[in-house]
């Protein structure tokens, strides 16, 4: 199976790449100025975080919108990279009511993929300026928290999945297990 | 570690393809040098110089105990005392970017006049994953310039050789345990050394107040944690502020400087979160602080943020301080 890691600047692009790569996915790190016949075989991709104001800047986001637009395979937008796919496909941004850095209180609403098996409160990292204000049609806020109303996204009726905090970093309490339910989605896709 | 035993096989195996003729390795005799060192030294032996710089900011003892670990492993090793060199480099710095970039190139310098004594044309360094990801590049923002990454000159004149490039801290700790490197259970000290623990102009006297006042926090929090009272942190250290303020010291009104106390628990040094010290070890470092430390220091603080917000070593963000995306905060 390969996973590949766009990297969209954060600092923590290469945990998704360690994280991963412990859980024996063949995968790599890819500018995300890559054109997309260069990665169109993966099975899934991860699009990373960014500086602050990188997904609200589309110049720094590359070829994520050409991934999303072509790439028929599961797709997790960390941080940045979720902010991004829901701008793709018609949602609003802006500066966070209430930013978040360090821990946050997750509230979880949907456990039918990403969140499968986790309890339904648990504490996770976020580090986040920007926010998503509104959802794109199609899409369903499946985490959230008293400081961020979408904390967590999927789309209804392709496997892209968004999440507003860091599942790769060690602070992140069932952070591996969010990537496992993310690599059954990919895996039962392949299959 | 995932695959630690066949890291290290094809490590070396790498390495003596890719040193092909004698190589120097920076070694500061923390954990991720030391372990460059060993696994560059199984490669290609005595073709292989160790080198330490005492740069005059390393903390209480150090010199001498990296000495015992070059000792151990039985590779060629020099110590270098620069403190002069470095000192008069630093004379008048006090932004703390241009501290990591005078020291980064004064580093180079000496390795390079070793390097050619030696006949070296390979550096090889310990650089780890957090280094070059927070020293920043083309589409990441620079958080630190960390002295390894950051502070290169471009001209060097020798081949960098990166063998521990993406691997965390508590990787290169599992390495270090396989290979029995001394320096496994070493609490990360940064490259520029207590420089960055001096907010502020580096001088003689203000590393000398930083250094002992390191060297409590250590000497408490280990003890403590050897009695049980606490978890050993992941590190733990003083910084000395830049500012001073009115204590009482005998019924005289006495000016003197703030330390801050700064103790972290993290796995790979890119979140961590403060540690939750006993009330009673805070007390013992403060008491022994402003005590043993009174002609200097009237006031202790203790520094209560995660990273993020804050990072684990503090640094001043200096005024026009700009990378594209730095937000300053007034």
């Amino acid at each position: 199976m390969k996973v590949y890691v766009v990297d969209n600047g954060s600092q923590w692009t290469h945990r998704e790449w360690r994280v991963l790569r412990y859980l024996k996915v063949e995968t790599k790190i890819v500018p995300n100025t890559t054109p997309f016949d260069e990665i169109s075989d993966a099975d899934g991709l991860v699009l990373s975080g960014g500086a602050p104001g990188g997904a609200c800047d589309a110049s720094a986001m590359g070829n994520n919108g050409v991934y999303l637009d072509r790439a028929d395979i599961p797709i997790l937008g960390v941080c940045a990279g979720m902010q991004f796919l829901c701008q793709h496909f018609g949602g609003e941004l802006g500066p966070g009511t209430v930013p978040e850095f360090g821990p946050v209180e997750l509230k979880v609403s949907g456990h039918g993929d990403l969140f499968k098996g986790l309890p339904d409160s648990f504490q996770v990292w976020a580090s986040h300026n920007d926010e998503v204000k509104r959802i794109p049609e199609g899409f369903e806020v499946t985490a959230s928290s008293s400081t961020c109303p979408h904390e967590a996204v999927r789309c209804i009726d392709r496997p892209i999945f968004g999440v507003q905090f860091h599942p790769e970093v060690e602070n992140t309490e069932h952070g591996v297990e969010i990537f496992q339910n993310f690599l059954e989605i990919v895996e039962s896709r392949r299959s | 570690m995932l695959g630690a035993e066949e890291f290290i096989e094809d490590t070396i195996e790498d390495l003596k393809q890719k040193i092909s003729g004698k190589a120097i390795i920076a070694c500061s005799g923390g954990v991720d040098s030391m372990v460059a060192a060993v696994l560059a030294h199984r490669a290609v032996g005595d073709r292989l110089l160790a080198i330490y710089v005492d740069n005059g900011l390393m903390r209480k003892g150090e010199t001498e105990e990296v000495r015992g670990m070059f000792e151990a492993t039985g590779m060629n090793y020099e110590i270098v005392d620069a403190s002069e060199e470095f000192f008069s480099a630093l004379a008048g710095v006090s932004e703390p970017e241009r501290k990591r970039k005078v020291i980064g190139e004064k580093f180079i310098r000496v390795f390079e006049r070793k390097a050619k004594e030696f006949g070296a044309e390979f550096l090889v360094q310990g650089t780890i994953a957090p280094d070059w990801i927070e020293s920043g590049d083309d589409v990441r923002d620079t958080i630190k310039s960390h002295h390894n990454v950051g502070g290169l000159p471009k001209e060097m004149g020798m081949t960098l050789v990166e063998p521990l490039r993406d691997l965390y801290k508590d990787e290169v700790r599992d390495i270090a345990r396989m290979l029995g490197v001394g320096a496994s259970e070493r609490q990360p000290f940064p490259g520029p050394a207590l420089a960055v623990r001096c907010l502020g102009e580096v001088t003689p006297e203000n590393v000398a107040i930083v250094r002992e006042a390191c060297y409590i926090v250590e000497d408490e929090i280990r003890k403590a944690a050897a009695a049980g009272e606490m978890e050993l942190p992941w590190q733990y250290f003083a910084v000395l502020l830049p500012s001073k303020s009115v204590g009482v010291q005998g019924d005289r009104r006495a000016y003197g400087r703030t330390i801050a106390i700064r103790a972290v628990s993290s796995i790979d040094g890119m979140t961590a979160t403060y540690s939750r010290i006993p009330l009673q070890v805070l007390d013992r470092m403060s008491v022994r602080i402003t005590n043993e430390m009174k002609d200097s220091v009237n006031r202790v603080v203790y520094d209560i943020t995660n990273k993020p917000p804050a990072t684990i070593e503090w640094e001043r963000l200096p005024s026009g301080f700009t990378t594209k995306n730095a937000i300053e905060i007034p």
